[in-house]
This record gives C-alpha cells, sequence and structure tokens, in this order.
C-alpha cells in the first residue's frame, strides 16, 4: 500500500485500486458497474458469469486485511438499468453490516429508492470535512477531490519496444482519481499532467512511475 | 456446335481448349475447378457453359439460377457487365444483376420480388441472404455456385464463409453445381478440395497459357553510394522516371501506404510536369478517389499510379505497359501477379521492373527470375476451425429462419474449415450460443438463440437479430478516423494512432495532398488544404509481409549457384561480395554463418538463416531464450528476411553455443511460447475473433449513443475469458492462430529440420560485414527478460499521451 497525507488525515491507495481512509475507517471504492455481466448476457453477449462475482471476492479479501466499517461508492456502482444481478447485491449488503454510501455517477440509473430500500444513502456529491467525493474528476478550491468516472490508465514504454497497459491513481495536490475497481470494465488513457503523480496497480504491488526525463 | 461456339465463330474467334474443356465438363453436370491467369477468357469459359445448358433448358424457373461469388465488389461489376453481355448477344433474354454492399436498398427490395438468373455477389452479401427467413424460397431452382478468384479467398476467414455458405447450399440443392476459378497456386489440389468440400467430386482443368513475364532489375550506375540497408529507393528516382517517359502506362508498386504516399511525393516534387497524369492508390484512401483513378486507367488518362498491393488484383487494366517493383515483393505469387498488370492482351508479355532498396535485394530479382522460370508459386495456408466465422454462421441460421442442430451438423463437417470438429466441441459451439456457458446456470437472464419444443434454433429477439444483420462479414478494419475537408469532402482514413501524435495546425501528406489539422471532431479528423512543403508521412500499422518461404529457398539457391554470377546484378554486387569475403564469408549451401565482432554497443552475434521474417523473428527469440537459460544476459535482438542479430553487454563464448546444441528440434514449440510473447500476439489476433463472432459489437451506423452500455473492448473480453474460462473456444482459437498463421509454427519446425542439418560456421570479425550492415543500423526490438511484471514496471517510463486540443 502507498500512504499519502492530506490535511493530516492518512489514506492507503491498495493494489485493487480501493482507498482505505484510516481516520474514518472508510473504504472508498469507485466504477464497480455491477450488472454489467447480465445486461450483455440479456442482450446475446455471453461473458462469462464469474465476472460477476469478482467485486464480492475483492471485497471480502480486503475486510480480512483491513479494518473498515463504512463504504463510499464514487459512483457507476451499476451498470445499466436493474437485473438479476441486483439481487446479488442486496444479498451481500444484508450480510456485510456496513454502512455504504453511494455518490451517483452517470450509468446509476437506478432510483434512489431502490437503494434507500436496502439501506444505502445516494448523494450527487458528499463533503465531510475537507474533503469532497465525487463522480466526475474536478477541482474545487480549499478542497480535496476524490473522484472515479474515467478509469484510468496509463501505457508504459520500456527498452525494446516494451509496453503495458495498467490501471493507476492519478493524484495531484488537488485531488485524486480511482481506478475501476470492477472485474469487466475496461480503462481509458487520459493525458498525464506535470504535476500529477502516477500510481499503477498490478496484480501483486502498486507502483509510482514517472517521465523519462531527458530523452 | 454449341450455341456459345457459333458465337464465338461469328465472331471470328476460336475458342480456347480449356475453355472448350470446361463447357464440355458443365454440360455433364460435373464440379469444376479452372486454374488460368487472369485475363485468358476465364469468365466465358464459365458463363458460356451456363448459358449452353440454358439452350437445353425447356422452362426457365423463376429465382436466383446462377450464383457468382467474387472477392472484390468492383470485379462484381465487371463480371456483371461481360456475362450480361454475352447474354444479350446470345439473345437469351437472361437478366444478370449484382448484389454487393454497393446496392442500394431499393434495388434488393426489388430484387427480392424478382430474383435475375445469375446474381453476382460477395461472401458477405450471400450470407446476408441466408440470413431471410424466405432464403430458402430465394434458392430453391438454384443451379450452380461459381466462385471466382478463389486463391484470393482462400486463405483468409472469408474462404472458410464461403465453404459454409457452398456446404449449406448444397444441403438445400443437392444437385448443385459447384464451379471455382482460380490463379495458378502452389497448393492447386488442395485449393479445389477446400472449395468442394469433402467427399465431392471434381473435375479439375488447367489452362495452358503461359503469360510471359519479363522482368529487368534496375540496377544503378555507381554501387559506391548504393545504400546498405533498407531505404526508400527513391534514390533511383531518375531512372524510374525513364521507364515512365519510354512507355504508355507505368504502375509503381510499393510495399506500404506510407512508401505509397512517400514516392508520390518525390515524383511530384522532382517532377512537377507530371502533375496532371499521376495519381496513387492505397487501401486508405477514399472508395471514390480509387474509383476515379481506376477509371483514369481505363481511360488512359493517367501516366503513372504509385500504388500498394491495392491494385494486386481485379479489375482489366489494358492500357498499363509496364510495373515497377519498389523493394522485395516477399513471394513469387505476388510478384507474378503485380507483373500481371501489365501487357494485359492474352498474347503480349508483361514487364515488370525490379527496382532494389538496397544492395543484397539485387540478389533477391535473380531469385525471383528463377521463381517464375520453375513457377515456384506460393501455397495458400487455409484457415480451420474458425469457430468464430462458424458462430457468425450459425447466428445467421438462427436469424433466418432456425435450424435444426442435428441437420447442420454434417454441413458444417463436410467442410474442409470444420472437418475435425467433434460432438463434444459442437456442443460446446451450441451452449454458447443458446445458454452464454457450458453450464447450467440459475437466475440467468442469456438472451441469444432460443431452442423452440422441437429442437429448432432461433433468435427471437429482435435486437439480436437487427444486432447480427449489422456486423457480419469477416473483415475486421482497425480503429481508424475518417479525414474530411470543412466542406464535408471526404478524403480516407487514417489510423487513430498518427493522429494522436499531432497537433492542431500540424500538417501531413495523405492521398498526395498537404493537409492541415484543424480540428478532431468524434472519429473524423478535419483539415484544409496547406501550403507548407514539409509534412509528416502518416505510417500505416499493416502486416508486415514477411518473405515466403519458396522465396528463401531460391534466395539460398541464387547465392549459392556459381552459374549467377555472371547475371548483371551479381556482377553489380561483385565489390559486396569481395567484402563480404574478406572479413567474413559467403556461406555455401550446406552451411549457417554465423558472425561475431564487437562495437562499442557491445557484443553483436549475427545469424544468416535466410528464413523471412518472421521464422527469424521467432528464431531470433527462441535461441536468445535457449541462452538466457545457461547464463544470465540481456539481449537486444534485431530482424530482417535475411537474419537477425543479437545484441548483448556480456559475451557468450562461441563454446557454449556450440557444445549445447542449441538449435535443436526438442522442445521447440515449448520453448517457442516461453520465448515469443505469446499472450501479446494472441490477444492482438483476438480482436478479429471477437468482432467476427459477436462479442464485440461496433455501434448501429449513426447512432452510437444507445448502444453504449453494451460497448465493451475486446481487450477485456480476452482477459476476462483467459481469467474466468480459459476452456473457452475463441480464446482457444486466437492462440491456435498465433502458432499457425502469426509466428508461423509448421515453417519454423520444417525450418529446424533444415537447420540441424547444416553445418555451424563462426567467424570472429574485426569490422562490420556487408551482410550484418543492414540488422546492426536497423535496431528493432529487444526482448526477453526473467523478471517479473513489477520489476520491469520499475524499469519504465510513462508513454506521453498527446492529444489534440
Amino acid at each position: 500500500m502507498k500512504e499519502i497525507i492530506i490535511f493530516k488525515n492518512h489514506f492507503y491507495l491498495h493494489k485493487t485500486g480501493a482507498i482505505f481512509w484510516k481516520e474514518k475507517d472508510t473504504l472508498l471504492l469507485a466504477d464497480i458497474h455491477l450488472g454489467k455481466v447480465g445486461h450483455f448476457r440479456k442482450s446475446g453477449i455471453p461473458v462469462p458469469r464469474k465476472a460477476q462475482g469478482v467485486f464480492y471476492e475483492k471485497i471480502s479479501r480486503l475486510k480480512n486485511s483491513l479494518n473498515f466499517s463504512r463504504v463510499i461508492f464514487l459512483g457507476d456502482l451499476f451498470h445499466s438499468s436493474l437485473n438479476n444481478e441486483w439481487f446479488l447485491f442486496e444479498n451481500w449488503v444484508k450480510k456485510s453490516s456496513l454502512k455504504i454510501i453511494l455518490i451517483r455517477g452517470n450509468h446509476d440509473i437506478i432510483p434512489k429508492y431502490k437503494f434507500k430500500q436496502i439501506g444505502i444513502e445516494s448523494y450527487e456529491d458528499l463533503t465531510i470535512e475537507k474533503f469532497f467525493f465525487t463522480h466526475h474528476p474536478k477541482k474545487i478550491n480549499d478542497f480535496f477531490v476524490f473522484s472515479g468516472h474515467i478509469h484510468p490508465g496509463v501505457k508504459l514504454i520500456g527498452k525494446g519496444r516494451q509496453l503495458i497497459k495498467l490501471p493507476c491513481f492519478i493524484y495531484n495536490k488537488n485531488q485524486i482519481i480511482l481506478p475501476s475497481f470492477g472485474g469487466f470494465t475496461g480503462m481509458h488513457f487520459p493525458k498525464i499532467k506535470n504535476n500529477d503523480k502516477v500510481f499503477v496497480i498490478t496484480k501483486r504491488e502498486i507502483i509510482e512511475v514517472k517521465e523519462k526525463l531527458n530523452k | 456446335m454449341t450455341p456459345v461456339e457459333k458465337w464465338f465463330k461469328s465472331n471470328g474467334w476460336r475458342p480456347q481448349d480449356f475453355q472448350i474443356d470446361c463447357w464440355e465438363h458443365y454440360n455433364k453436370g460435373e464440379n469444376l475447378m479452372l486454374h488460368a491467369p487472369t485475363g485468358t477468357g476465364k469468365t466465358y469459359a464459365i458463363w458460356g457453359g451456363i448459358l449452353n445448358e440454358y439452350f437445353e433448358l425447356k422452362e426457365i424457373k423463376e429465382g436466383i439460377n446462377i450464383i457468382w461469388i467474387t472477392p472484390l465488389r468492383a470485379l462484381a461489376v465487371e463480371i456483371q457487365k461481360s456475362t450480361q453481355q454475352l447474354s444479350s448477344d446470345l439473345k437469351t433474354g437472361i437478366k444478370v444483376d449484382l448484389r454487393t454492399g454497393d446496392t442500394p436498398q431499393s434495388r434488393r427490395i426489388k430484387q427480392n420480388q424478382n430474383f435475375p438468373f445469375g446474381l453476382i455477389t460477395t461472401p458477405e452479401s450471400l450470407h446476408v441472404l441466408l440470413s431471410s427467413k424466405k432464403h430458402k424460397d430465394f434458392f430453391k431452382n438454384l443451379r450452380a455456385v461459381v466462385v471466382d478468384e478463389w486463391h484470393e479467398l482462400l486463405g483468409t476467414k472469408r474462404g472458410v464463409q464461403t465453404e459454409l455458405a457452398i456446404s449449406y447450399l448444397r444441403f438445400l440443392i443437392p444437385k448443385l453445381k459447384t464451379i471455382g476459378i482460380s490463379a495458378t497456386l502452389g497448393n492447386k489440389e488442395l485449393a479445389g478440395e477446400i472449395l468442394m468440400g469433402l467427399g465431392n467430386n471434381f473435375k479439375t482443368i488447367t489452362s495452358k497459357i503461359k503469360k510471359r513475364i519479363n522482368v529487368k532489375s534496375i540496377i544503378p550506375k555507381s554501387m559506391e553510394r548504393f545504400p546498405w540497408r533498407g531505404h526508400l529507393g527513391t534514390h533511383l528516382i531518375d531512372e524510374v522516371i525513364k521507364i515512365i517517359r519510354k512507355g504508355k502506362t507505368t504502375l509503381i508498386f510499393t510495399n506500404t501506404r506510407s512508401q505509397c504516399e512517400m514516392w508520390y511525393h518525390k515524383i511530384i516534387h522532382s517532377y512537377p510536369e507530371l502533375a496532371g497524369v499521376i495519381a496513387m492508390h492505397h487501401g486508405s484512401i477514399d472508395k471514390k478517389i480509387r474509383l476515379w483513378v481506376e477509371n483514369g486507367l481505363r481511360e488512359k488518362k493517367l501516366k503513372v499510379v504509385v500504388c500498394t498491393s491495392s491494385l494486386d488484383l481485379g479489375v482489366d487494366f489494358s492500357p498499363v505497359e509496364t510495373c515497377i517493383q519498389v523493394g522485395s515483393p516477399k513471394g513469387v505469387g505476388r510478384f507474378i501477379q503485380r507483373a500481371g498488370r501489365s501487357g494485359h492482351q492474352p498474347n503480349n508479355p508483361s514487364t515488370i521492373y525490379f527496382l532494389p532498396t538496397h544492395a543484397i535485394e539485387l540478389i533477391e530479382s535473380v531469385a525471383l527470375q528463377e521463381g517464375i522460370k520453375k513457377q515456384m508459386i506460393e501455397d495458400r495456408l487455409p484457415h480451420i476451425n474458425s469457430y468464430d466465422v462458424l458462430l457468425q454462421f450459425l447466428t445467421t441460421l438462427a436469424v433466418g429462419g432456425g435450424f435444426f442442430p442435428d441437420q447442420i451438423f454434417p454441413v458444417i463437417k463436410k467442410t474442409f474449415s470444420f472437418h475435425a470438429i467433434n460432438s463434444n466441441k459442437w456442443k460446446w459451439i451450441l451452449n454458447f450460443l443458446t445458454k452464454g456457458s457450458q453450464s447450467l446456470e440459475y437466475y440467468d437472464e442469456f438472451k441469444k438463440v432460443h431452442i423452440s419444443e422441437d429442437g429448432m434454433m432461433t433468435v427471437l429477439d429482435k435486437g439480436v437479430a437487427l444486432r447480427h444483420r449489422l456486423s457480419m462479414g469477416t473483415i475486421v478494419s482497425d480503429s481508424v478516423l475518417k479525414i474530411k475537408y470543412q466542406t464535408g469532402k471526404y478524403l480516407g482514413t487514417i489510423e487513430e494512432w498518427f493522429i494522436s501524435k499531432l497537433s492542431r495546425g500540424d500538417v501531413f501528406t495523405f492521398a498526395g495532398r498537404n493537409l492541415e489539422l484543424l480540428t478532431l471532431n468524434g472519429m473524423e479528423v478535419i483539415v484544409r488544404k496547406s501550403k507548407v512543403k514539409k509534412a509528416k508521412i502518416p505510417a500505416w500499422i499493416g502486416g508486415r509481409f514477411s518473405f515466403s518461404s519458396n522465396l528463401s529457398d531460391l534466395l539460398k539457391n541464387t547465392f549459392h549457384n556459381k552459374k549467377n554470377y555472371s547475371t548483371p546484378e551479381f556482377k553489380a554486387l561483385k565489390s559486396i561480395f569481395k567484402q563480404q569475403n574478406r572479413e567474413s564469408k559467403i556461406p555455401n549451401s550446406d552451411e549457417l554463418l554465423i558472425e561475431r565482432f564487437k562495437t562499442r554497443e557491445g557484443f553483436h552475434t549475427l545469424f544468416y538463416l535466410f528464413e523471412g521474417y518472421a521464422v527469424n523473428e521467432a528464431i531470433s527469440s527462441l535461441l536468445a531464450y535457449r541462452i538466457s537459460l545457461l547464463k544470465p544476459i540481456t539481449f537486444t535482438i534485431s530482424v530482417n528476411d535475411y537474419g537477425f542479430e543479437l545484441l548483448s553487454d556480456q559475451e557468450f563464448d562461441r563454446n557454449i553455443f556450440l557444445e549445447n546444441n542449441l538449435l535443436t528440434k526438442e522442445y521447440l514449440l515449448d520453448d517457442l511460447s516461453k520465448s515469443v510473447n505469446i499472450s501479446e500476439m494472441s490477444r492482438r489476433k483476438f480482436r478479429e475473433i471477437a468482432v467476427i463472432s459477436g462479442l464485440v459489437f461496433q455501434g448501429y451506423p449513426r447512432r452510437p449513443v444507445k448502444t453504449k452500455h453494451l460497448q465493451s473492448g475486446s481487450q477485456l473480453f480476452y482477459d476476462v475469458f483467459k481469467e474466468h474460462e480459459p476452456e473457452n473456444l475463441l480464446y482457444l482459437q486466437a492462440i491456435n492462430e498465433t502458432f499457425d498463421h502469426g509466428i508461423e509454427s509448421p515453417r519454423i519446425q520444417r525450418s529446424f529440420e533444415k537447420i540441424e542439418n547444416l553445418k555451424i560456421v563462426w567467424k570472429d570479425c574485426k569490422y562490420p560485414t556487408p551482410f550484418s550492415f543492414p540488422l546492426i543500423t536497423d535496431r528493432i526490438r529487444s526482448k526477453l527478460s526473467s523478471e517479473s511484471v513489477e520489476d520491469r514496471i520499475r524499469k519504465m517510463y510513462l508513454k506521453l499521451e498527446m492529444s489534440v486540443k
């Protein structure tokens, strides 16, 4: 895990793409896109159903190593309209005994009351102390912003035309953008600016990468 | 005398032997496979037989009587014209019509109500017809199906598509005659068997007409300043202009689209007086412009056309007198094909000039001449077990009124591509279509193909059917952007990654024009003409052609045959050969030459296998891998058609190499899969498979937004299958295709059998040799690490993403 300290709070960036907020025992997750597998299958595109279980496996493994009692989803929790995967989720919510907050993303078209019925509050954005939680990345003066939406990734180049594409966190003094935590989601490659730090995630580690200075 | 013979006679022509043969055997009701060069009267040989039969029939039944499949829409137009002409000249009242991607909807509807006697179509359009619920009705009076230019389809997935369609049509009409037309091929026998399907008899007819081909090498006046390594060849431009001025119309063949742009640019720049009579032609240029160029050629308005393989086949351009091949054509078949674009009249010889881009290519010219003499035309490797095409075809049948699996299984099994399919794999395919997986799963909403009570498999969902119809076909294009003027005029397509490297205001060359990038608008690049002289030349990621195995055999023999030393090409190379012999040696036919020398960069070890780029590349990684097992070492590898170089910062001993039997063919496939980046290559292959099999939907035309929730990259599918469903047949297909068509493992195996018997000649040299020069100056890639991904990442850097703002 990589530790970053913002306004005296400790945040740990995890190789799964999650962020653990120590002071508040909170886990931050972005862009799970639940129901995407089912949505594809319903349209005749045979994505393996096992991909539906990835989120639940990942989060239960996290629960074993990190002590969180609250989860904030930074949008695009569900991919599209209601389908059978809702029941899987509902089941998990009941068993998990976590406090869950949903920041609504552009994909979240399931009505708020459905979430409310299973004890989940939804917000367009949320402010906690000096921290601002939202789906779309943005800059807000005097606040530090957590967001998702773009599924950030980077291409790495090495000697001999090596090329690797990996999901990453993009972090600067104003905000951090989380990679997608879902099991069947793609990546986009945004332009990295000068003062951005990039942390790529692999199955085993989280690693900071830099630009080559002199070409 | 048959009516067609009479017609020939009345025109004062004499039918050729192969034409008479075709008419006779067609009349007997046999399946035919005709091999003949283009421009020798193939169409009359087949259509004539069909017309003779027409005169014998008492009644012409309604519906399609004849289907004629061509690989190109442009060719379809020509065939339609000539068959209709012949039919009208013979006063038959027969109608021949086109049905291709260019046929407007209104015309299709008209056709569906009253089909013409003959329908000229493409494999894709034929499949679209099969997806119609009424297709059994359309084809009920079908008598024959003709497949034109079969050699072009064979070896592609369109070939598999054709095999499936023919097998199915035979199932509908057991008496159906199948007729194939093909240019000469290495594997001629097999080509016929594949088209006809297993267990069907057919008669092979070969035209005896031999086209004479004159090959001339363009030899530079002075070899001193002639480059040793690959270049554009534009230093020989003055020679080219002399040839152009001599003849009526000249085609200049280049190997890549960017080489094509550069040659055009260079000619126009150095010889501005040619403006107006010179044009260019390649696959990314808008169809309208291409058609304009093609017409210009036919109407003798153009004197020079710079082109790529886009003009290799099909349409006849009678005025073309001369062809120039820039750089290696990489295969005998392609060279003959290109030469054949000139001197199109039956008795005229074809003339082609070979323009070497570097010194060693002159030897290739001699090898090619030998190859033409011996007619060493390459085989076309058919695709087998293309499950993606099969899934698409079955969905087509399910959309087109449905199918019973027990009836269709034998139809599939009779095709060459799927002759080895067993009932387990068949079951897997059906489960994939109906359940989206292999086990019964609860709460699943998978919906594609429905099984009705009587066992019929159909598509009920209208959305599934519509998406299928829109994405049929096996040609998958790269992600490309459209180039347009502000006024909306369309120029052609360009690859996304090239544009991503430009900024607003940058000038690049396209279709021979200098264009300034104004803005990016979704999938469109808006440009305007620019007066700036210096412009960037776009590159297109195309398949890198590799030497065919025929050409590499020819090349090796050419080297060793002393007789060749008197040719002008070898005379020109005399000084280079002398230097090679002084520093190292020219290997004999039973020797494998390895050179070692040291420079500032490190230890260079060069291997001259002459096996072509693809094979050399695989063997280089394999050797590097095997050496790295003996001691920890890092290699930089560079490859060309002639050989490869392993560059290392530490020396590995020649004895290590000689004593450890590193060139053994044992554990070959095993070592290959460890050394070559199979997973990266199959990931790339998977893209095509995902599109063909319908996993990735590319969107409704002009309605991109609605499907957004259904769009996903093939990469993602590859990862998900790899992780959750590694037994998935489509995933396995990607790996098999990588071995068979990507790294050509059968050819590597054959190469190793040869290499094992070679005597290794290791030369320690003081200086780089002439042979080594193209390799050591052209660094391509290094690889091979025993490091973990994480360790590799620590040594890597961010690739800067630049975008147009």
